[in-house]
């Protein structure tokens, strides 16, 4: 074999000789089926992730220009964290994302409990209890600002006819009530998704073990905590994951309901940094921002991929 | 002797009745939930078919005293101004969804089924970034992308539009679709290629209509996905006439705040089509969105 390899193909006899290239060459038809997918990936992704993190160190004028721009090191980032108002969007943020994952996956979970056992209906019942998730942000922000108004708002007519109060509160212009009222709302929308992947969840429950519990004598809860339970561990982990990072992530509710205010009161992270770079053109500030967000995304995002090997490692077991 | 047996028929009541209890609280439970998921929803209707003054009364009118469809016929009317605008904003929605959705599509059929079944270096390092992608905002996109739009002159056309749905369409599409073709037996392909096709005539002839139902759902999703977006349409926007729905819904009530039943309206004609897609087709849908998180 040695002897038939000429010089002229060199080139193919270090391919075949070093492991990974040898791989890659074998498979390079493989990648065409993926080459689309990563050429849009590397324009809409991977280009615009570097482009945040160059214009973190920089200073640019208003209007974006870009030929304008001075190197100021971290600065941006020092700016940040001296902010007063990173701290009380940080603390928005994290009530506004505990508390809307918290509630959703148990709202959402106890629903796939209850949906669980077949009775007449429960198809169309869980079709509408979706229905919140799959309609627009936009429209549900624009109903429950409805819903919430401080004149005409039905819930303030409600409270006001039982008594409750003399005039409707204000749900969303007050600073102590916005954040609550807002994650009502959020809530509304996420947690059908928790129901979703909790119902899938359910159905990997074997039945027979249920029933071995019973005639064992495990009461309701007993079954629920040591039998049903171990076995929606890891969907219950990734829902809760994938609701915390969207929470985290949310835009409209807060944009269209109240812009981030009363004075800040509703203010997170992402419209906090919108408002920065396309409310106030401070593109580098934003652009840290971004950076600082998308490291925490990452460590999200390890607990994610761990979440999600865990999965396959146990159905390699079982 | 009947002591015993009244014991033990009294034990069995006892536990009926317990077990009835968790029943009957689930029963209450999904009750509250109903409530709390459809009155929002019946509210948005009631206002909806109110006059402008009616929507504005304190207390708050259960049920109009005189419906009226007017908010529906002037959102519908070609001839009228708001008419006008609605339209055009639900046509402008329409395109971009579906230009989004057949784009996603026909990327991500193949990268999905290249990821199930190849094992070609960098496959799992790709799917992970794949994954990843789920899980960051527009928001930290939105700058470079805005740089970029502009620089390449697609800033105000729905050119913009499309080419950033991708980033949250095609990773979501790629992790449906790997999902389903997981769940197609190789033997499948491996029957066919014994029978002469080539690896990409198995492919496109037995594996792609196995997985038609896969496409649909994913389908839908990248659809329902595109017509709800609304950060990028309001950033990358700015022209009247090309605004999709839930920018164009917030301009347009942005001047005229009062008119809560035409928002209403709106805010219903907005849902409707996905609503309606959602509910013929939500067996796939939730299938293929529960697959990648349970599978066997």
């Amino acid at each position: 074999m040695t002897i038939l390899t000429g010089k002229a193909e060199a080139p193919r006899r270090l391919l075949v000789r070093s492991g990974v290239l040898r791989k890659t060459w074998d498979h390079r038809a493989d990648y065409a089926y993926v080459l689309p997918a990563i050429a849009v990936m590397l324009i809409v992704i991977a280009y615009p992730i570097y482009y945040t993190i160059e214009l973190s160190f920089f200073n640019t004028p208003p209007g974006l220009q870009l030929r304008d721009k001075i190197f100021v090191g971290l600065d941006n980032y020092t700016a940040i964290l001296k902010s007063p108002v990173f701290w009380t969007v940080t603390s928005n943020t994290l009530i506004w994302t505990i508390g809307s994952t918290f509630v959703s996956f148990v709202l959402g979970f106890a629903s796939a409990l209850a949906l669980h056992r077949d009775f007449a209906g429960r198809a169309i019942l869980r079709a509408v209890l979706i229905i919140p998730w799959v309609i627009s942000a936009v429209a549900a922000s624009y109903i429950w600002k409805w819903i919430y108004h401080s004149d005409v708002g039905i819930i303030g007519a409600v409270l006001v006819s039982l008594g409750l109060t003399d005039r409707p509160p204000n749900f969303i212009d007050s600073v102590s009530t916005v954040l609550p009222s807002l994650i009502v709302v959020n809530i509304w929308r996420e947690f059908p998704f928790a129901m979703i992947m909790m119902m899938a969840g359910l159905q990997t429950v074997p039945d027979q073990l249920l029933r071995a519990a019973k005639v064992d004598g495990a009461n309701a809860w007993q079954r629920f905590w040591h039998v049903t339970f171990p076995h929606v561990r890891n969907v219950s982990t990734v829902t809760i994951l994938l609701l915390a990072v969207a929470n985290f992530n949310s835009f409209i509710i807060p944009w269209i309901m109240t812009g981030g205010g009363p004075s800040n009161a509703s203010h997170i992270w992402i419209t906090h940094i919108y408002e920065l770079a396309f409310g106030r053109q401070r593109w580098g500030v934003a652009s840290a921002y971004s950076v600082l967000l998308f490291l925490i995304l990452m460590s999200f995002g390890y607990f994610y991929v761990r979440a999600l090997s865990g999965n396959e490692r146990k159905d390699g077991s079982e | 002797m009947s002591t015993i047996a009244e014991t033990a028929h009294r034990g069995q009541a006892r536990r009926r009745v317990r077990i009835d209890g968790w029943r009957w609280g689930g029963r209450i439970f999904l009750l509250f939930m109903l409530l709390y998921t459809t009155l929002p929803m019946i509210w948005m209707l009631i206002t909806s078919i109110k006059s402008g003054f009616a929507a504005l009364q304190f207390p708050p009118q259960w049920w109009p005293d005189q419906p009226t469809l007017a908010s529906y016929q002037k959102l519908l009317d070609p001839q009228n101004s708001v008419g006008q605008d609605f339209l055009r904003f639900f046509w402008n929605s329409l395109f971009v969804s579906t230009a989004t959705t057949v784009l996603s599509v026909i990327v991500a059929v193949p990268a999905a089924y290249a990821f199930s079944r190849f094992t070609f270096p960098g496959r799992n390092f790709l799917f992970f970034a794949v994954l990843l992608r789920n899980m960051f905002p527009a928001v930290i996109f939105l700058v470079p992308l805005f740089i970029l739009m502009r620089a390449i002159g697609l800033v105000n056309t729905h050119g913009s539009l499309i080419l950033t749905y991708l980033t949250f369409g095609l990773p979501l599409a790629i992790w449906l679709l790997k999902g389903f073709y997981d769940n197609i037996p190789v033997q499948l392909e491996q029957a066919a290629r014994i029978d002469g096709a080539t690896r990409f005539q198995a492919f496109v002839l037995i594996v792609m209509p196995l997985s038609a139902p896969g496409i649909i759902a994913t389908a839908i999703y990248s659809f329902i996905g595109a017509w709800n977006e609304y950060i990028y349409a309001y950033t990358f926007l700015s022209k009247n006439d090309q605004l999709t729905l839930p920018v164009g819904i917030q301009r347009f009530f942005s001047e005229n705040t009062t008119d809560f039943p035409g928002l209403m309206a709106a805010s219903f004609m907005m849902s409707v089509p996905v609503v309606v897609l959602f509910l013929v087709l939500q067996r796939y849908f939730v299938r293929a969105l529960t697959e990648g998180a349970v599978k066997h």
